[in-house]
């Protein structure tokens, strides 16, 4: 019928954290092989995570780091080694030269690009296809209609992020680390993990001299300060064929995702049961009260990432 | 062989660029090429401008790295057989989709891939390769061990920016889409389109650099740093002779928005330095000064850019 599918970055907080809405999981942090005990840096954490995983009914993706330089490939091929020995159902891989590593350790799992893949044409996903791409994140920067496009257009499915924090940037190094207290970092210029504190690029509060921009970074990636949601919009999605939905949950307070969660699951399946849509105002408000700086639409109706086009 | 790419915002600097001693000129049409239509040039300039180039024996690319939509794929191409057919001998692009499309379209020619793309490691060269590309651009952070690595390790074609930087910040082209969540503006009647597609990396609408202006940055309820998200990077030179020992075979100046007199002046340099490491020189102390008073022309230039963008910034709606 439809995928809802989020992601967990490591084995604590898929033990604690409630991930009963969802059909799949995206294991891992893709942006930052430092975090603590991330299944997309520590091979031998991937077979409890993945088997905690399928005892639930869910399936299980891992994801590849995002940004691999040289001196990351050695350790990324570790992952990679250790993975394609268990029954993942897909690997995500956003560095297209990891698509050619997968190619020569034979790999036969699903890939899925990841939204830092930069897929933002239907020949670029005839292109992935080639190399055993199954499932692409578009860009969010294309709007419904593109993606739409694209879907019909090449032989690949499409996730369709549904709520959460756009990723906007992603780097090689800590931005965190780099600009917080070098006296509370430890000597050896290994992590604090100071991220575990929320942190955030402001411009212009307050005075009204600049305009008023707020982004969340967490690292190593910055997000959108705003929330995309698409609650208002489940019968569309339904109607334009996309059928896997992905909340973005990275960066997030614990309880994140299993909120936001059961209010999708709640509307997508009404929507495919062809139910009447119910009063969307107190889900609008639920989702409201979990953001810090508010609702968005993303790119999806032709606009700037942070507005909202909101019916209700 | 060592090539210099120069940029052509206009045909008064492609002409200038060409006279100035560059090996290839860039050129952006309008609303393909990721910089505003100042910086672009029409059909008819790009037309002017290869033919003065190949009367000279230089070299003439076009810029067609933005992301297309899936909507102007087919008018994308015929652009690109259009320049083809103007004599231009290779494309500067991004989109891995448009790679094997424009070999299949143009068997012959020179398929660079822009920074936009993101490489990051020496399995990148072996994926582009594999797709139809000549030449892959290095990140402007990798010094000479990064270069052998993928010298060693592939034979595509490597550019560099002539460009250094440190490796912090928010370093990241073709990774950032920081500025079309913030703000964009319709297109203009000027651009030749009418029609909804982002951001500076999907055409003429700009990025406004919201990387390199001042935000507060910390944890709710603390102390917060003002600060910008990357550091500048400068123009480079000491790198030049192991670079090219290292089989680095296209320097690339960048500037299409800058002053034709700063562009000229580069050329200038940089042709002499390069011709100077050729000549076997192994270090160039002797472009010290100035390299320092190109810098310092350089980083004004840029600030007054910058501040340009965040004027308009401002004013468009969210």
């Amino acid at each position: 019928m439809f995928e809802l599918c989020t992601d967990v970055s490591n084995l604590k907080e898929l033990k604690q954290g409630d991930f009963s809405a969802y059909d799949a999981i995206y294991l891992g942090d893709f942006s930052c092989p430092e975090y603590p005990n991330n299944f997309s840096s520590h091979p031998a954490l991937l077979e409890e995570g993945l088997q905690l995983v399928k005892s639930r009914g869910q399936k299980a993706y891992l994801r590849l780091y995002a940004v691999p330089s040289n001196h990351d490939l050695p350790w990324v091929a570790e992952v990679i080694d250790a993975a394609l020995k268990l029954p993942f159902d897909a690997l995500e891989v956003h560095n297209l030269g990891l698509l050619r590593v997968l190619r020569e350790k034979g790999c036969k799992l699903p890939i899925h690009l990841g939204v830092f893949g930069n897929l933002y044409t239907h020949e670029t996903a005839k292109v992935l296809k080639g190399y055993g791409v199954t499932r692409v994140y578009p860009n969010p920067e294309l709007s419904l209609k593109e993606i739409a496009y694209i879907a019909d257009n090449a032989p690949i499915e499409v996730l369709v992020p549904v709520h959460g924090k756009i990723p906007l940037v992603i780097s090689e190094t800590c931005f965190i680390m780099e600009h917080c207290d070098a006296t509370k970092q430890p000597a050896d210029g290994s992590c604090s993990y100071a991220c575990t504190k929320d942190h955030w690029l402001k411009r212009g509060r307050n005075d009204g001299s600049q305009a008023d921009w707020s982004l969340k970074d967490i690292g190593r990636m910055t997000l959108s300060g705003k929330d995309l949601c698409m609650v208002e919009y489940p019968e569309n999605l339904l109607e334009m064929g996309f059928r896997v939905f992905y909340v973005q949950n990275k960066g997030e307070a614990p309880g994140y995702a299993g909120k936001v969660g059961a209010i999708y699951r709640a509307a997508l399946e009404r929507a495919a049961a062809g139910q009447e849509a119910a009063d969307v105002a107190p889900a609008l408000t639920a989702l409201t009260d979990c953001s810090q700086e508010g609702l968005c639409n993303g790119y999806y109706f032709e606009g700037a990432g942070q507005r909202y086009f909101g019916r209700v | 062989m060592t090539k210099l790419l120069a940029p052509a915002g206009s045909l008064e600097m492609a002409c200038v660029a060409v006279d100035e001693g560059a090996d290839v000129i860039y050129m952006g049409p309008l609303g393909f090429s990721r910089r505003p239509y100042e910086s672009e040039m029409s059909d008819a300039a790009i037309r002017e401008a290869t033919a003065y180039a190949r009367a000279k024996g230089v070299e003439a690319r076009v810029v067609l790295n933005t992301f297309p939509s899936p909507f102007e794929y087919s008018q994308f191409l015929d652009k690109a057989r259009q320049f083809a057919d103007m004599g231009v001998s290779g494309f500067i692009v991004t989109d891995v989709g448009a790679l094997p499309a424009l070999r299949r379209l143009l068997p012959e020619t020179v398929l660079h891939v822009s920074i936009g793309s993101g490489i990051s490691n020496a399995a990148d060269a072996d994926f582009y390769r594999a797709v139809g590309a000549d030449v892959i651009i290095l990140p402007y952070r990798w010094g000479i061990d990064e270069v052998a690595a993928v010298r060693r390790h592939s034979d595509i074609g490597l550019e560099v920016f002539l460009f250094e930087t440190v490796q912090t910040g928010k370093i990241c082209p073709g990774k950032c889409i920081m500025s079309s969540y913030l703000r964009f503006r319709d297109w203009l009647e000027i651009e030749g389109k009418d029609h909804f597609y982002g951001s500076a990396n999907r055409g003429a609408k700009e990025c406004y650099r919201v990387c390199q202006t001042t935000w507060e940055f910390g944890v709710p309820g603390e102390t917060s740093v003002e600060l910008k998200l990357r550091r500048d990077a400068r123009l480079m030179l000491a790198q030049l002779p192991e670079f090219m020992a290292a089989g680095v075979s296209c320097f690339k100046l960048s500037g299409r928005e800058r002053p034709v007199a700063m562009i000229r002046d580069l050329v200038r340099f940089y042709r002499k330095a390069i011709d100077t490491v050729l000549g076997g020189a192994d270090n160039l102390d002797s472009f010290t000064d100035e390299l320092a008073e190109l810098r310092g022309r350089w980083v004004h230039e840029k600030r007054i850019r910058v501040d340009t963008l965040m004027d308009r910034a401002k004013h468009y709606a969210t």
